[in-house]
This record gives C-alpha cells, sequence and structure tokens, in this order.
C-alpha cells in the first residue's frame, strides 16, 4: 500500500511540476517583457541603434511573411505528398524510402538546415539573405510535420466516403478532390497554423538565410529581412549596440510568446469551428 | 413452365429457363422484362482466396432482386462485382463474363467512372458526406458538369421526392447531413444515388443500421422505385427478401475458405414457399448447420 | 486501366511532391558533405576528432563540442524523462476527467514554446540564479540540461503517452482482477508492455536534446574548453556552430560544417534506432493534435 501511495504522489507531482514549468515560462517572459510587448509604440515603432525606444515593426512584418511564404510552398507541396502517400501509393519501396526520407529529416537539427540553407539558397543559387532564401530552408524543415499531419488528416477520413464517392463514379482524383481533402481540411488547416507558430519561432535555421536586423520594413521577397526570433539573438549578442537591448528583447520575447500560444489556441478553435460546420458533434 | 431460373448443377448449371434468348442481354421475361446484367461464369478471387465461384445469372430490369444467404457467402462481394468495387481491394481478380446490357463491364476498354454511373450503390451504413443536405445530393451532377443553379435546385428536389424525403427536409436543406436521423440520412443516400439518374441501384443491406420503422419506409420506396429503376438489394433479413423482391438468389459456403456458390435462382414466391433445392428450404426455415 | 491524361498526371505530380523529401535529404547530405570535404583532406580526421580547438595554430578538433552535446543531453534526459513518464502515467491513468484535457494542452503548448524563447528564459532568470546559488559562472551543463530536459519533456511525454495509451484495456484489467494495486499494475504490466514506445520516445527526446540550438547557446557559456564543473562555460556542437558559422573561413569553416555532418549522421542513426526500437513507423506523438 506504501509503495502504490508514494507512486501516486510523485506521479502527481510530476504533472503538477510540468504545469508549474509551463505557467513558470509564461509568467517570467512576460513579467520581464509584457508591458513592452503591448505598447504600440514598440510593435510598430521603428528599430534604433545607439539610441532608446526602438520598436520592432521590420521584424514582426518579417516573421509574418518568412510564413506566407513558407506556408504558400510547403503546404501545396506537404499536402501533395501526403494525398501521394494516403491515397495512391502501393505498399513497396518507393513508399518506404518516402518515410525515410521524411523522418530522417524531421531529426535533422534546425542549425543543420540553416548552413545548409546558406550554402545552396543564399550562396550557391545567389539569393542572399533573403526572405526566400529563408522561405525555401524553413519549407524543407516543416515539409516532414506539414505531410505527416495532413497524411494523419487524410487517413482519418472514413473510408465509408471514399465508396461513396467511388460508387457515384468518381475517379479517384475526383474523390479526392471533392470529398477526402474537404472533410480532411480541418485537420490540415491545423496543421498549418502550427506551422505558423514552428516558423515563427524557428531561430537557428533563420540567422544564416534570412538575416538578423534590419531598420526598414523589407517589401521585396528577396530583401534581407529580420524575424523576431532571429532578433532576438542579434540583441543577445550584438546587444551594446542597442542601449535599451534588454528591455527590446525581453518585450521581443514576450510578443513572439504570445503570438505562439495564440496560434496553438486559434489552431484548436479553428478545428472545432471547422468539424461543427461540417455537422460532427465534437 | 418453370419458374426456376438457376439452379446449381452439374457441368454447367441451367440457367435462364423461361428467357427467349439466351446469347445476348436481349433476353426477356414471360412478362417482358428485358435482362440489365448477365453473369456468366463469374469467379471473384481476393488475392489467393476465392470468393465467389462460377456464378450464372441474369438480373431483369424493372425488377428487385434479392440475394441472400448466410453472412460469409460473398453477398456482398456478389454486390461489388456489379459496379466494380472490388475493385479497390488490393489483389482482386475476377474471371468469366458480367454484362451489362450486353457489354462485358470487366472489358479493358470498358470506362469504370461511367459504369458507376449506371449503376449506383446504397451502403450498409448510412454514408453520407459531412456536407449540407444539399450539397450531398447535387454532388453527383456537379461531378457530371451541372453548374446551373436552378437545373441542379430541380434535380435535388425531384431525387428528394423520389426518395420520399422532400418532405422532411425541404426546410433543411442547408444544414449539415449528419444531424438528420439515421433513417433520413439512408433515404439521402438514395437520393444522392437518384440524382446521378442511374439505370441500376444495388443496396448492400440498406436497413441492417436503421429501426424498424426506418426500414419500412426504405422498403416502400424500393416498391416505388422500380418502376423506373433496375434493383439489387443484399439482405440478411428473409422477411425484407419476401416482402420486397421479385426474385431472389440463394448464396452458400460449403464451409469455412470455400468459395461461395449460386445455390438457387428464382421468383421470390417460388423459392420461399416451394424451394426446390433442399439446403435453401432449410436455410429459409432456419433449420440451418 | 488507368487511362493516360489527366488522372495521370496528376498521380505523378504527387510522386514528384512526396519525393521532394528524399531528394530533400539528399541534397542536405551532398551539400553538407561537400563543405566539410576540405576539413577532412586538409586538417585530417585525426585533427577534426582532437581534443583542441584553436584554428590559431590549425587545431580543428571538436571533442570538446561532441562532449558538450553529450553531457547536456544526458543530463536533460536524465532530469526530463522521469517527469515526462510522471505526466505520461498521469494522463492516461490517473488525471480526473475533467482535468485530462488542461494537461494534455499543458504538453501541448510547452512544445510550443520558441526555443529562442526559452534561451531568453535561461539567460535572464536560471542562469543568474545558478549563478547565486552554486556559484561559477552560471551557464555551462548545468543550466543546458535544465532547458533540455524542459525542451525534451513535452516530446518524451506526448509520445510515451500515446504508446501507454496503445496497452490494451484488458491487460489492465486482468491485472486489477488479480487484486494488484495501481501501482503494482502500472510497474509489472503497463509500462513492460508499452516498453518499446517510452524506449523511442526517450530515444526523440534525446535527438530533440541534441539539435537544440537557441535555448543551448545562450546558457552553455560559450567556451571552447572542456568544462571544469557543472557551472564552468563550454560548447555543444550546435552552439559552436551557430556562434561561429558567421565569422569563419577556410578550413575552420570546413570544419563547422564537419561538425555538422557529424549532427545529421546523429540524425539518420537516431531514426534508424527508433524504427528499430518501435517496429516500424517512427512515432510522432500527438503534441500538435
Amino acid at each position: 500500500m506504501g509503495a502504490d501511495r508514494a507512486a501516486t504522489v510523485s506521479i502527481w507531482s510530476a504533472a503538477l511540476a510540468a504545469l508549474a514549468i509551463l505557467l513558470f515560462i509564461i509568467g517570467a517572459i512576460l513579467w520581464n517583457g509584457l508591458g513592452t510587448a503591448l505598447s504600440p509604440s514598440f510593435v510598430f515603432g521603428k528599430p534604433q541603434a545607439m539610441r532608446e525606444g526602438g520598436g520592432i515593426w521590420p521584424m514582426v512584418v518579417s516573421s509574418v511573411y518568412l510564413s506566407v511564404l513558407t506556408l504558400a510552398l510547403v503546404i501545396p507541396l506537404g499536402v501533395g505528398a501526403a494525398v501521394y502517400m494516403a491515397e495512391f501509393a502501393r505498399a513497396g519501396r518507393l513508399a518506404r524510402l518516402v518515410r525515410f526520407g521524411a523522418d530522417s529529416l524531421s531529426a535533422v537539427p534546425s542549425v543543420v538546415f540553416g548552413v545548409f540553407g546558406m550554402v545552396v539558397f543564399v550562396i550557391y543559387l545567389g539569393l542572399g539573405y533573403s526572405l526566400l532564401a529563408g522561405a525555401l530552408t524553413l519549407t524543407l524543415l516543416n515539409l516532414p510535420t506539414v505531410a505527416r499531419a495532413s497524411e494523419e488528416a487524410i487517413r482519418a477520413v472514413p473510408q465509408s466516403y471514399r465508396e461513396a464517392a467511388l460508387s457515384m463514379g468518381c475517379t479517384r482524383w475526383e474523390m479526392v478532390k471533392k470529398v477526402v481533402l474537404p472533410v480532411a481540411q480541418p485537420g490540415i488547416t491545423t496543421g498549418a497554423v502550427l506551422t505558423v507558430g514552428r516558423i515563427v519561432g524557428e531561430s537557428a535555421a533563420v540567422i544564416y538565410t534570412v538575416g538578423l536586423f534590419v531598420r526598414k520594413v523589407p517589401w521585396s521577397p528577396f530583401a534581407p529581412a529580420a524575424p523576431m526570433a532571429a532578433n532576438i539573438w542579434h540583441m543577445y549578442t550584438e546587444g551594446a549596440l542597442v542601449p535599451d537591448w534588454f528591455r527590446v528583447a525581453s518585450g521581443e520575447a514576450a510578443f513572439l510568446l504570445l503570438s505562439v500560444l495564440a496560434l496553438n489556441m486559434a489552431a484548436r478553435m479553428l478545428a472545432a469551428f471547422l468539424r461543427r460546420k461540417m455537422g460532427y458533434s465534437a | 413452365m418453370s419458374h426456376v431460373l438457376a439452379r446449381e448443377g452439374e457441368e454447367r448449371p441451367l440457367l435462364r429457363v423461361g428467357l427467349r434468348s439466351q446469347k445476348s442481354g436481349t433476353g426477356v421475361d414471360e412478362e417482358g422484362h428485358g435482362v440489365k446484367f448477365r453473369l456468366q461464369g463469374l469467379c471473384l478471387y481476393y488475392g489467393k482466396d476465392k470468393i465467389l465461384e462460377d456464378i450464372d445469372l441474369d438480373i431483369l430490369e424493372h425488377r428487385i432482386t434479392a440475394v441472400i444467404g448466410p453472412s460469409g457467402c460473398g453477398k456482398s462481394s456478389f454486390l461489388r462485382c456489379l459496379n466494380r468495387m472490388n475493385d479497390l481491394v488490393e489483389g482482386c481478380r475476377v474471371e468469366g463474363r458480367a454484362l451489362l446490357d450486353g457489354a462485358d463491364i470487366y472489358h479493358r476498354d470498358y470506362d469504370v467512372t461511367s459504369l458507376r454511373r449506371k449503376v449506383g450503390m446504397v451502403f450498409q451504413k448510412p454514408n453520407p458526406f459531412p456536407k449540407t443536405v444539399y450539397e450531398n445530393v447535387a454532388f453527383g451532377p456537379r461531378l457530371y458538369g451541372i453548374r446551373d443553379r436552378d437545373i441542379l435546385d430541380g434535380i435535388v428536389e425531384m431525387s428528394l421526392r423520389r426518395a420520399a424525403l422532400w418532405e422532411e427536409v425541404r426546410d433543411k436543406l442547408r444544414q449539415p447531413a449528419l444531424a438528420l436521423s439515421g433513417g433520413q440520412q439512408q433515404r439521402l443516400c438514395i437520393a444522392r444515388v437518384l440524382a446521378v439518374e442511374p439505370e441500376v441501384v444495388l443496396l448492400d443491406e440498406p436497413c441492417s443500421a436503421l429501426d424498424p420503422i426506418a426500414t419500412q419506409r426504405i422498403e416502400d420506396l424500393l416498391a416505388e422505385l422500380k418502376e423506373s429503376y433496375t434493383i439489387v438489394i443484399v439482405t440478411h433479413n428473409m422477411q425484407q427478401a419476401a416482402r420486397v423482391s421479385d426474385y431472389t438468389a440463394f448464396f452458400m459456403i460449403k464451409g469455412q475458405g470455400d468459395p461461395g456458390r449460386l445455390v438457387e435462382y428464382g421468383e421470390t414466391g417460388m423459392i420461399f414457399t416451394n424451394p426446390a433445392d433442399e439446403r435453401t428450404e432449410r436455410y429459409i426455415t432456419g433449420r440451418f448447420g | 486501366m488507368a487511362p493516360i491524361g489527366k488522372e495521370w498526371l496528376v498521380r505523378k505530380a504527387l510522386l514528384v511532391m512526396a519525393l521532394v523529401m528524399v531528394f530533400g535529404l539528399a541534397l542536405v547530405i551532398f551539400f553538407i558533405a561537400k563543405e566539410s570535404l576540405p576539413a577532412f583532406t586538409e586538417a585530417g580526421p585525426a585533427n577534426l576528432f582532437g581534443s583542441t580547438w584553436d584554428p590559431g595554430s590549425g587545431r580543428y578538433g571538436m571533442l570538446v563540442f561532441l562532449t558538450g552535446t553529450v553531457t547536456t543531453t544526458a543530463g536533460g534526459l536524465l532530469l526530463g524523462t522521469p517527469l515526462a513518464l510522471g505526466l505520461a502515467l498521469f494522463l492516461t491513468q490517473m488525471a480526473p476527467r475533467r482535468s485530462r484535457p488542461l494537461f494534455g494542452r499543458v504538453v501541448e503548448l510547452l512544445a510550443g514554446v520558441p526555443s529562442i524563447v526559452l534561451g531568453w528564459l535561461g539567460f535572464t532568470i536560471l542562469v543568474p540564479w545558478i549563478r547565486k546559488v552554486g556559484g561559477g559562472s552560471g551557464s555551462g551543463i548545468l543550466a543546458a540540461s535544465i532547458i533540455l530536459a524542459v525542451m525534451a519533456l513535452p516530446t518524451i511525454a506526448a509520445i510515451s503517452r500515446d504508446a501507454i495509451e496503445a496497452v490494451p484495456d484488458s491487460y489492465l484489467q486482468a491485472a486489477y482482477s488479480m487484486g494488484a494495486t495501481r501501482w503494482q499494475t502500472i510497474r509489472r504490466v503497463l509500462l513492460p508492455a508499452a516498453r518499446p514506445g517510452i524506449l523511442a520516445a526517450v530515444i526523440l527526446g534525446a535527438g530533440r536534446a541534441i539539435g537544440e540550438t537557441m535555448a543551448v547557446a545562450m546558457v552553455i557559456g560559450p567556451a571552447s574548453v572542456f568544462p571544469t564543473s557543472l557551472t564552468s562555460p563550454t560548447h555543444t556542437l550546435t552552439t559552436k556552430i551557430l556562434v561561429e558559422m558567421g565569422e569563419s573561413t577556410g578550413v575552420q569553416r570546413s570544419s563547422l560544417f564537419a561538425m555538422s555532418l557529424v549532427l545529421l549522421l546523429l540524425a539518420m542513426a537516431m531514426v534508424l534506432l527508433v524504427r528499430r526500437v518501435s517496429g516500424s513507423r517512427m512515432p510522432e506523438g500527438s503534441v500538435h493534435a
């Protein structure tokens, strides 16, 4: 009985510790940075060097821009790969090869993607430090996750829908396009929103492909930019150039954390909303 | 003239007694109903397993043909031969001939999608798409390129009326189909099939997931539909077969792992009152294994 | 059977999309290997895997960083695994029904915290705190291990939870019916049955820790020397690459790519190991479900 009691207490403590860790992370980051992160002059302000009071507007735009570019590449590719694996691939060497590629790619550290992107996209293809070079790098980085999440969403579509579609004379592709993808769409959308969270939070793969610091809002995909996550690293390493670097980095960290948490919540609510719209009860 | 259309025999089963022509799908029975489907020596394999053996059978148009037999006898697999849904099973192979209006549906050049357009199917469990009621019925017509709103509206209403569902859902067309009751969902699936204007409707135990009242409505509906369609229904419920069908085919397997065979095929009245085969009688009277 | 045309084209296009991942992996391996070639030809493997990093005198040893990676990963797993397993057991066995979604959300949100944010937290709070309590610089293996424990926690917890949930209920019922306590059931039935999955979870957690860059970089030191204590500055493979890639050329730069190659090979070895352990596909854990 004693062992059972002790185990119960330990397991409960582990769970509460995890909860406490999460709350501590959120609490500490917001404690230092929330005030800054919520002030419009910070979010929409111009960055400053050598003087205080700078904002992060170009970094916010960089993060959003990078997310949009990456999504535009990774979602079609990932969903296409998922459709192939779930609906067309026969069990065999080719399917095994694709799975091995996906699994390995998803295990590669992001800093390795970063230096790869630097060599191939920045230097070899001559894109320079740019949003496009970063988006290409992040596409490769996120592709396995997007493909996997989409494949799971597609496989979760009841077989009876496929049968109904085929029995009405759909070709396989028509079935995929008109029934399978629309039904899997809540799952795919959730995956996409979570992918935005990962793109926005990524720094190691971005630092050597997109850039760390910009003064002006980047408008062209070929322009260098500075996503927030990379800019925090810049503040940490080159802080001496910005007198209030601690305030800027804290504010940026808080803004970043809030965005990612909001994206997580949004993904969940969106999925529930889309499923309800289709008539599922949950 | 014998009412027995088919019987398992020694060499080649004696079939189609009572039909004037035996060579193509143009034969007619005494009442003038032509042959819609003609199956000749049909065998079905899943990989190495033989599921159906040597099925010879004519299905007559504008009639309801019931397929009965103990579970595992290949009734559903048989039904799925008729619209080639078995193609989806990996390693599936068909031998023999299956003629629809005289054309072999397993011929290399036969277009599967046009076959399935002609031969619609209703499944065991209602499977409306998670779209609105309207979108479900309009699915088929849209697939075949109909975009015009008024035409679509017309098709949807007509199909729902034919499926005896219109009065119940006319105010719910924009609501999710999954919000309907089980019986309504199954009639919606029938409406969805009818919207494609098929010639044959296959039903695979369509009432097994429904309560008696919903079952009654579907049975009434089938009686009306046979005026315009050829209907083949698989059912495990013998009373249902006796109530709704004109012809009945009895399938059986000898034992575990054996292929399903057609034991007897004939007018439903005869099969149920005076079966020619002892095994049919034993099954119908419930004295089986 | 499949007509060559749109259907065929779509199929091939989708195949190409799936193969992008294979080509991508091949490209990454090729270019990282190509860039690290000068390090192998000009410095030589003995130098590269030596224990001194001093580009000024032509020494490019990565042993310091490899040691840093191994020790911080081991430390992270040591701290994180018990916590993660406890959380997984709580989620599957003990959590009151109403609080289960809350703790599930904890796993998701922890997995979503960007590593740069965690690094900032480590730099601003954890390192000063360790410095105050334990002395030394505050940064080093201890701080990195704590951060990595937090990073690996959601990965290990989510995949273990899936492994535990996959254990058939009948096992547990059998154990309980014989009078086993909850802990006896967990220890003697549940954990052994879920072992392969839990092992895979820990390996994947290790993979995450090995590859983690930003969070470690802000708490590790940095210094290119072996640590003298748990709180003295050092480096890991990832942090060394991150910090020095921008300002190095020639053989020095190439040796950083050699470190990337080591990381790449480690990652692929992990994948093979996980597949070996868990039997088939790499589990992912429904962190993002």
